[in-house]
Parts: C-alpha cells; sequence; structure tokens
C-alpha cells in the first residue's frame, strides 16, 4: 500500500515532514520493533509512514486498550513496543495500563490531542481533558514535547526509562509538533 | 461437558505453548497440572485475548493459546476483528461457555450467550474462518488436536456446564501478578536466545 499523507499533501492534513522523519529515526534508534496504533488525524502521518517503511512491524487494533494489551503481549515474547493513538485512548486505556505497572510489562506510548495548548476543536474536549489526569493517577512518566529539536532525545530517553523502570512512559504530542501551520 | 476435562486436555496437549488465562477457574485447574513460566494467570477482563494475539504476532515460532471466558470474550469482542485481519497462525484461542458469569457472587448471573448471543458466529461475522463449537468431550479434543497441529487463528467454543464451581480447587496461584510478567519474558528470551543459536550453528 502506498503512503499516501506525505506524498500527497493534499489528501488531507498537512504534516511537518521533518518531525515524523525525527520520530521515526527515534523509534529506530530506541530500537522499537513493534507497534500498534488506532488512527487519529494528528498522528496518521506517523502511523503511515511506519507502515510504508515496513522495518517496524505495525499492526492497526479495534480499541486503544486492545492496543495497549497488544503491545504488552509484544513485550511479554521479548519484543520493543510502542502504542500511537489519540489522547483519549489512554482514558480508554486506564485498567490494563494499571495491569502493565503491577506486572512489570510496560510499553511506550505517543499520543495526540492531550491536555496541551493548540486544540481548536470544541468536540475534542473530552478527548483532551482525560489523558493526563489518567497518567498523573497512575504514576506514569509522561512528557509534553512542545518542542520539535527535542523528538529524538525524548523518544530515547522514554524508551530507556521504559527498559530500565518496566513501566510505561507516555510523550503527549501537540498539534503544532506534527502538523504543519 | 465439564471445564476441568477439556482443561486437561489442554494442557496434556500444550507441551511449550504460552498461555494467557482470563480471570476464573480456569487458572486453578490449568495451575494444578504444573506451574509453567510461559503462563499469565488471571489477565484483567477483557485483556487475555489482546495480550495474547500481541504476544502471537510477536513470536510466531510459538504457539499461543488465549484461554478465555464467555463474560470476558464479550467485553472486548473487538479483538476478534484484529484477529482476523492478520491472521496469526500461531494462536488458538478457547472460548469456555457456560452462560453465566460462573466466578463471580453466586455464579447466577448470566450472560449473553444464556440469551443467545453465539460467539463462534460473532468470530464468522468478524471474519475468522476457523471457528466451531463443541458440547461433547470428544469434539473437545477433536478440535483442540487439530488447533495444536494445524496453522489458525482457530476460535474454539467450549460449551460447558457450570458445576465446576463446586469442584472448585485452591484459591491460591504459583506466582503472583508482579513475579509473572518477569517470569515470562526471561523466559522468552532465554528460549528465543536458545533458538537464535540453534539456528546460527544449523547455518554454519
Amino acid at each position: 500500500m502506498t503512503y499516501p499523507v506525505a506524498r500527497d499533501l493534499a489528501a488531507g492534513p498537512r504534516y511537518r515532514l521533518e518531525a515524523l522523519e525525527a520520530f521515526y529515526d527515534s523509534f529506530r534508534a530506541a530500537s522499537i520493533d513493534f507497534a500498534v496504533f488506532l488512527p487519529d488525524s494528528l498522528l496518521d502521518g506517523l502511523e503511515q509512514l511506519i507502515l510504508e517503511r515496513g522495518e517496524i512491524e505495525c499492526f492497526q487494533c479495534a480499541r486503544e486498550d486492545e492496543g495497549v494489551a497488544m503491545a504488552m503481549g509484544a513485550y511479554l515474547v521479548g519484543r520493543r513496543p510502542l502504542v500511537m493513538m489519540e489522547g483519549s485512548g489512554i482514558g480508554l486505556s486506564a485498567l490494563i495500563l494499571a495491569r502493565g505497572i503491577v506486572q512489570r510489562t510496560p510499553t511506550l506510548l505517543v499520543a495526540s490531542h492531550s491536555n496541551t495548548l493548540g486544540e481548536c476543536f470544541d468536540y475534542h474536549a473530552a478527548t483532551r481533558v482525560v489523558a493526563e489526569p489518567v497518567l498523573r493517577a497512575l504514576n506514569i512518566p509522561y512528557y509534553v514535547l512542545f518542542d520539535p529539536t527535542q523528538i529524538r532525545t525524548v523518544v530515547i530517553e522514554a524508551q530507556r526509562t521504559v527498559e530500565g523502570q518496566k513501566v510505561p512512559v507516555a510523550i503527549l504530542v501537540p498539534p503544532h509538533v506534527i502538523r504543519a501551520a | 461437558m465439564n471445564r476441568i476435562d477439556v482443561l486437561d486436555i489442554l494442557c496434556d496437549l500444550r507441551q511449550d505453548a504460552a498461555l494467557i488465562i482470563s480471570p476464573g477457574l480456569s487458572n486453578y485447574t490449568i495451575a494444578a497440572h504444573g506451574d509453567l513460566p510461559l503462563t499469565i494467570y488471571n489477565m484483567d477482563m477483557p485483556y487475555a485475548t489482546p495480550i495474547a494475539l500481541g504476544a502471537a504476532l510477536g513470536w510466531p515460532a510459538r504457539r499461543i493459546v488465549s484461554v478465555e471466558g464467555d463474560g470476558s470474550l464479550l467485553a472486548g469482542p473487538s479483538v476478534l476483528a484484529t484477529i482476523a485481519r492478520y491472521r496469526p497462525y500461531n494462536l488458538i484461542v478457547l472460548v469456555f461457555d457456560n452462560g453465566a458469569y460462573l466466578t463471580t457472587g453466586s455464579g447466577r448471573a448470566p450472560t449473553a450467550t444464556a440469551w443467545g448471543a453465539d460467539i463462534e458466529q460473532l468470530g464468522r461475522a468478524f471474519g475468522l474462518k476457523q471457528c466451531c463449537t463443541v458440547r461433547e468431550i470428544g469434539d473437545a479434543r477433536e478440535a483442540l488436536v487439530r488447533a495444536f497441529q494445524k496453522p489458525g487463528p482457530w476460535l474454539i467454543v467450549a460449551k460447558v456446564d457450570p458445576t465446576d464451581r463446586q469442584a472448585r480447587q485452591s484459591a491460591q496461584l504459583p506466582v503472583d501478578v508482579f513475579e509473572s510478567g518477569l517470569r515470562f519474558r526471561r523466559t522468552v528470551l532465554a528460549q528465543r536466545a536458545l533458538e537464535q543459536d540453534q539456528g546460527s550453528r544449523s547455518r554454519s
């Protein structure tokens, strides 16, 4: 399947291609080898890029909590997983994330539409409200990635924390980081 | 047909397969057969099958079995669509369908299957091809043997009676949740390293 978003900017939202590449290169540098996602508008370009390149095994789930569980299953069998989703998906995933903490079965999370600046749609209000309180409640380390120049450092250090502390770690991505103005 | 009888067959066939078990009485029966490190007990509902799916996709060389209940699977049936999409040939989903939330309270609260919901048909509607419902122990054995011998994914719905509630074994499991994830992954890493070593030796 071709990758319509990066190659054909008229086909959908416009993305900062350098940011997509920075995320992708960082995932590779962090040895991420298994990705799960539920499509969302902001991260779609990144998800499609991973699918197109084919170097990181990538699967689409039907619900975010299912995707987190799939990633945990991959971690159990020796993989280094990543889950990409909207912030609302973190709200949906509270129980399985809690299980991952207790069971020492972590995954890296990258989520959009969190409680950061730049959300212009009222109908995303619940989406943006839920993610950070759930992360705080579960004591999951997270970082709001405001500065695109930090992508590589944040991804690599987040994955280092996942592996060293065996806890889920979330990177929250505001729209301006990945979407072109 | 009784769940314990079916689990006896599963444990006899299991060999080195990994098991992810949803909450319920199956955990104690399987543990009583012998605690193997590639086992996650009492995975929170409804995540046994999604965890098993991720494990199956992540380790195609090893058979992965999800031991489900009807209540647990019906809490997250969308995973069947994801299984149908990616068709991991090493995945077996075994669903015990007794039509009740048997381990909950009085055990008398019915699940939707008591009112006609059909998990096999649900799997087919999601796109799974190898689905069956078994009601007799001979049929259950035949289905499980086939699932362990031939490429999947398999969805086996075992219609069982609720009599094993009375035969409930020890409420103690051999490992705590905290240990089980560490033990599982360490075992996998050791086995995969061994597989890799054997693979490189056979190539040289």
